[in-house]
């Protein structure tokens, strides 16, 4: 018989990590709020892309982490801070995948709001701005964000953790924090 | 020589990424149908990065468990005569519980300090805590779906739950927060 699961054993580590991410999470929620006007009357639609951006970027990144995770533990990535060329096929591939993968949620988001709402702007400009705004959010934290991982992981393997069990969770919650900031940031400069 | 390939990682990631997309757009639409309620109140958009953060862990970490307990054999994929999965399933409910409560009161605050009346305060952290609640027993049936289905499909579990978990949970949390606003009458 393997060795016992009880429940406490599950709970009392789990909680005191969830709670961290909550909090963190609240700060992202803030800065969502605080975009309500941009939501409601701004720029129409524009709400549509933030859970496809927020779902994206946990996509890439934790495949990204995983990726470093498995390539440290194997020893093909020195655990050390420069751009080898696996490191760098890597944040090329997350980046590349980040910028297309952005512009599709703004063309999606654009039809949906085509499809399900008056546009209240023309169409043409309507499209031009929410298709600005997911690339730029999704190109600018994804750079961010990669380099986290690449740091994050390196860092973690070299202190003698285990990246794996490190770089996801604390880049999941990081990532909605700076994915939401960044969003902030493009509707700005865009809008 | 490098053995990571730009385009390989490109090619073989795309498919994954835009069913993640899709699958998420329901959500955006969702928000997007609900936008009256939320410019009469904003602080529903605050709720949704925690209620599906929260909802993601308690699956990531609830998935972790079972697919290692199916790798090491201690949970075999059926639902009867399961302790290690009664235990697990029971966990996730107790941090649920937990967390949901604690959050719920922190919007309890938010609310009433940002100018929102207290019985109207009070039924927006009840909406938050009723939605975890609901999430997270949609979560858990995702997760056992998965993994027990996946495992007996011969596939690993590792690559299938996690992806599968979060994108559903992204869906699922803005629906239960959205619903219970609705149910609770805010």
């Amino acid at each position: 018989m393997a060795r016992e699961v009880s429940i406490r054993s599950i709970v009392a580590p789990g909680l005191s990590i969830l709670f961290m991410c909550a909090l963190i999470e609240l700060g992202a929620g803030k800065v969502f709020e605080e975009m309500q006007g941009y939501f409601t009357t701004l720029l129409p639609g524009l709400i549509v892309m933030i859970p496809p951006l927020l779902g994206l970027r946990g996509n890439i990144n934790g495949a990204l982490a995983s990726r470093l995770g498995t390539a440290l533990n194997a020893g093909l990535i020195e655990p050390r801070l420069t751009l080898s060329a696996e490191i760098k096929v890597n944040l090329t591939s997350s980046l590349i995948l980040s910028i297309i993968a952005s512009a599709i949620i703004g063309v999606f988001a654009f039809g949906v709001n085509l499809l399900t709402s008056a546009p209240t702007i023309g169409v043409l400009e309507l499209m031009v701005k929410l298709i600005a705004i997911a690339v730029f959010a999704g190109f600018l934290s994804g750079l961010i964000l990669a380099l986290l991982t690449v740091f994050v992981a390196v860092k973690s393997y070299a202190r003698g953790w285990d990246p794996d069990n490190i770089t996801s969770p604390t880049m999941a919650t990081i990532g909605d924090f700076v994915t939401i900031a960044c969003i902030y940031l493009a509707v700005l400069l865009v809008v | 020589m490098a053995i990571y390939r730009v385009k390989r990682i490109v090619l073989e990631s795309f498919p994954v990424l835009t069913a993640g997309i899709i699958i998420s757009l329901v959500a955006g639409y969702m928000l997007n149908s609900s936008i009256q309620k939320i410019a009469e109140l904003p602080i529903i958009l605050m709720m949704i990065p925690p209620i599906n953060g929260i909802g993601g862990n308690i699956g990531s970490i609830l998935g972790a468990r079972l697919t290692s307990a199916l790798h090491l054999g201690t949970l075999e994929p059926r639902l009867s005569g399961q302790r290690v999965l009664r235990r697990n399933m029971a966990a996730s409910s107790l941090v649920s519980f937990i967390i949901f409560s604690l959050i719920g009161a922190i919007f309890f605050a938010f609310a009433y300090v940002s100018g929102i009346p207290l019985a109207r305060s009070l039924s927006l952290a009840l909406a938050f805590f009723i939605a975890g609640i609901a999430l997270t027993a949609a979560v858990i049936v995702v997760t056992i779906t998965s993994a027990f289905v996946s495992f007996r499909g011969g596939l690993d579990p590792d690559n299938v739950v996690i992806p599968i978990v979060t994108s559903v949970g992204d869906v699922l949390g803005v629906t239960c927060l959205l619903v219970a606003i609705i149910i609770v009458g805010v």
